[in-house]
């Protein structure tokens, strides 16, 4: 592991803010840490791995996320052992004008699957530049989404998360609901290359989380953001209108699928099989729909 | 023996360098100031790089070859004196390689040449586009040195020529903006910003280039050290504290500053405070076996005052 940080006023501040955390909050990071012990990572001797990851810091977001998986959102999770040692791509539904969903999953496989897998996510290109943001994100394993990130990821072995809907998926308004958005083709090209593996995930319950009324893309582009979604409460109430309500999430987690083909193939060949892992996660949403009583049960 | 010419000899690389070579070399250099107390061997000639004066040292001392590191990385003497001295340096001293039947080159270009982007991927390779002049157009001179330098590897193939693209380069004798930077109390990083960024020794960099010379290598080649850490790292690691100023403060004031004097850096080269520009250095290791000697802690602990 790393060596030992003489980082001083920090930790003692650490310590201080320990001994009024709640007990279940300290269970919570003891637990964390056990999760990450379990870890193989390569980190040099100042704790970093290669592309910005730390384990530090993976646990300090890891305790929030966590209360929420557990408390907030009462995560279920189904089939995880579904996704295959080594290489992986996760490919699931994104909504909810924050991802959320992408922290559920990440979490989801840091808590409950065996042996715990820290998710690698494929960032949009304007992430890097949002000042603290693209700190927190890169030390928790996000990279900026270019194909070469991507194959550099899974050819270490890596899990790596990815949402083909992109913003059209996050910011796109309640009517659409468990409507797939179009996929991005990308992710399967890479699929291909690396021949990789592809477990189709359904998350239910984050299309709900904060029903958008309108998106007005052409605003958000004035303001340097990909899109604008307009909510009953954003942006009434600034930025604060964007956290989610209390749904309940379920995680379907697919049988991995196995693709084969050249990645450099027109773009209709590609589309097929990009149908397939479309038509699959359409398939775990009328489980998840079928199975679940309320939007917050 | 073969006989290395060393432009930019008097520099800090420069004398490392030169004491590397001399093991298996006769080397003599060039420079625009004089080497006080080189050691013997070693012949220094204070000539510029544009003028005629340094075609007589190809005549006069009839090397094998060359190794091109002369140039002006700083700003302190104008930006159009920096570019003319070192793109117009180059192709003069590529046309006599051409005419003095030198058998091998190596020029010693940047890693800053990819310049530094939000998009940029980790661990870029050579073929990765050379797109620095985009957002820091103070230093597409080092952009043109270093295509000048690749298309004269594929216009005359019986020279075996290398082109070296290193990552931050530090150490105790080497005159780099990056090592003047860290070399500071309090270090201005732009605020809400910590880039990954790789850092090489010069000692390991010397060997790199003497690795270049002996395996006669062809091609471009990124040279990588011991691994990369986030920004403040480096700089609490190499005893200054990281000041973290507000980007819409930092730019303003900055490009003032810069263009009254008072600040070295133009801002252009704040992108690469905010953004990592990583390199892959696997191409060079592939065809020379290089391995650094000197780790991270090492190579901060060289800056440290």
């Amino acid at each position: 592991m790393a060596r030992r940080r003489p980082h001083r006023e920090s930790s003692a501040l650490r310590d201080l803010l320990g001994a009024f955390l709640p007990l279940a909050v300290r269970d919570v990071g003891r637990e964390i840490d056990e999760r990450l012990r379990k870890l193989p990572t390569r980190l040099n001797e100042y704790g970093y791995d290669a592309f910005g990851l730390h384990l530090e810091s993976v646990r300090t977001a890891a305790v929030p996320a966590v209360l929420l998986y557990r408390h907030y959102f009462r995560v279920e999770t189904h089939e995880i052992e579904r996704v295959p040692a080594g290489r992986v791509l996760l490919v699931g539904n994104h909504a909810g004008q924050l991802p959320f969903d992408g922290l559920m999953l990440s979490t989801a496989m840091l808590m409950e699957a065996e042996p715990p897998r820290i998710c690698r996510s494929m960032a949009e290109y304007w992430v890097p530049s949002i000042p603290w943001f693209n700190v927190l994100a890169a030390r928790s394993g996000v990279l900026v989404g270019t194909p070469e990130n991507c194959i550099a990821m899974l050819e270490a072995g890596e899990c790596v998360m990815v949402f083909p809907e992109g913003v059209r998926g996050m910011n796109k308004t309640f009517g659409k609901r468990y409507k797939l958005q179009r996929f991005g083709l990308g992710f399967m090209r890479l699929a291909l290359e690396t021949e990789t593996p592809v477990v189709p995930v359904a998350i239910v319950g984050s299309e709900e989380q904060q029903p958008g009324l309108a998106n007005l893309p052409r605003l958000g582009r004035l303001l340097g953001m990909p899109a604008f979604p307009v909510t009953a409460t954003f942006p009434l109430l600034g930025p604060l209108g964007l956290w989610p309500l209390p749904v309940k999430y379920r995680i379907y987690f697919g049988e991995p699928l196995h693709f084969e083909g050249a990645p450099g193939d027109e773009d209709a060949v590609i589309q097929e099989k990009v149908d397939v892992v479309r038509l699959a996660i359409e398939d775990l949403f009328a489980r998840g729909l079928a199975e679940r009583r309320g939007v917050f049960r | 023996m073969e006989k290395v010419l060393i432009t930019g000899i008097s520099g800090g690389l420069g004398r490392l360098l030169a004491r590397r070579l001399l093991e298996r070399y006769e080397v003599c250099g060039v420079d625009r100031v004089p080497w006080e107390g080189h050691p013997r061997g070693v012949t220094v000639h204070v000539v510029d790089l544009r003028k005629k004066k340094f075609e007589d040292v190809f005549r006069t001392e009839l090397p094998t070859a060359v190794v091109h590191m002369g140039f002006i990385r700083h700003f302190r003497s104008g930006e159009g004196l920096r570019h003319d001295v070192n793109v117009r340096g180059t192709k003069q001293l590529l046309d006599h390689c051409t005419n003095y039947g030198i058998q091998s080159l190596v020029v010693f270009s940047s890693g800053y040449v990819y310049g530094a982007f939000p998009e940029n991927p980790y661990y870029m390779d050579e073929d990765h586009p050379l797109s620095a002049s985009r957002s820091y157009p103070e230093i597409r001179d080092l952009v043109e040195v270093d295509t000048l330098a690749s298309a004269f590897i594929w216009k005359y193939p019986h020279i075996r020529t290398s082109v070296l693209r290193p990552v931050n380069v530090l150490g105790t004798f080497v005159h780099s903006m990056i090592g003047e930077y860290l070399r500071q109390r309090r270090v201005p990083t732009v605020m809400g910003f910590d880039p990954m960024m790789q850092f090489i020794h010069e000692e390991d960099v010397c060997e790199a280039i003497a690795l270049a010379l002996e395996h006669g290598l062809q091609g471009v080649f990124n040279v990588t050290g011991p691994g990369a850490v986030p920004l403040h790292t480096a700089i609490r690691e190499s005893g200054g504290t990281p000041l973290a100023l507000p980007e819409p403060l930092v730019r303003p004031v900055f490009e003032r500053l810069f263009r009254w004097g008072l600040w070295p850096y133009p801002t252009g080269a704040l992108d690469y405070l905010k953004y990592p520009v990583t390199l892959s250095g696997k191409r060079f290791v592939d065809a020379t076996n290089f391995r650094c000697l000197f780790g991270l802690e090492e190579i901060f602990q060289s800056v440290r005052r």
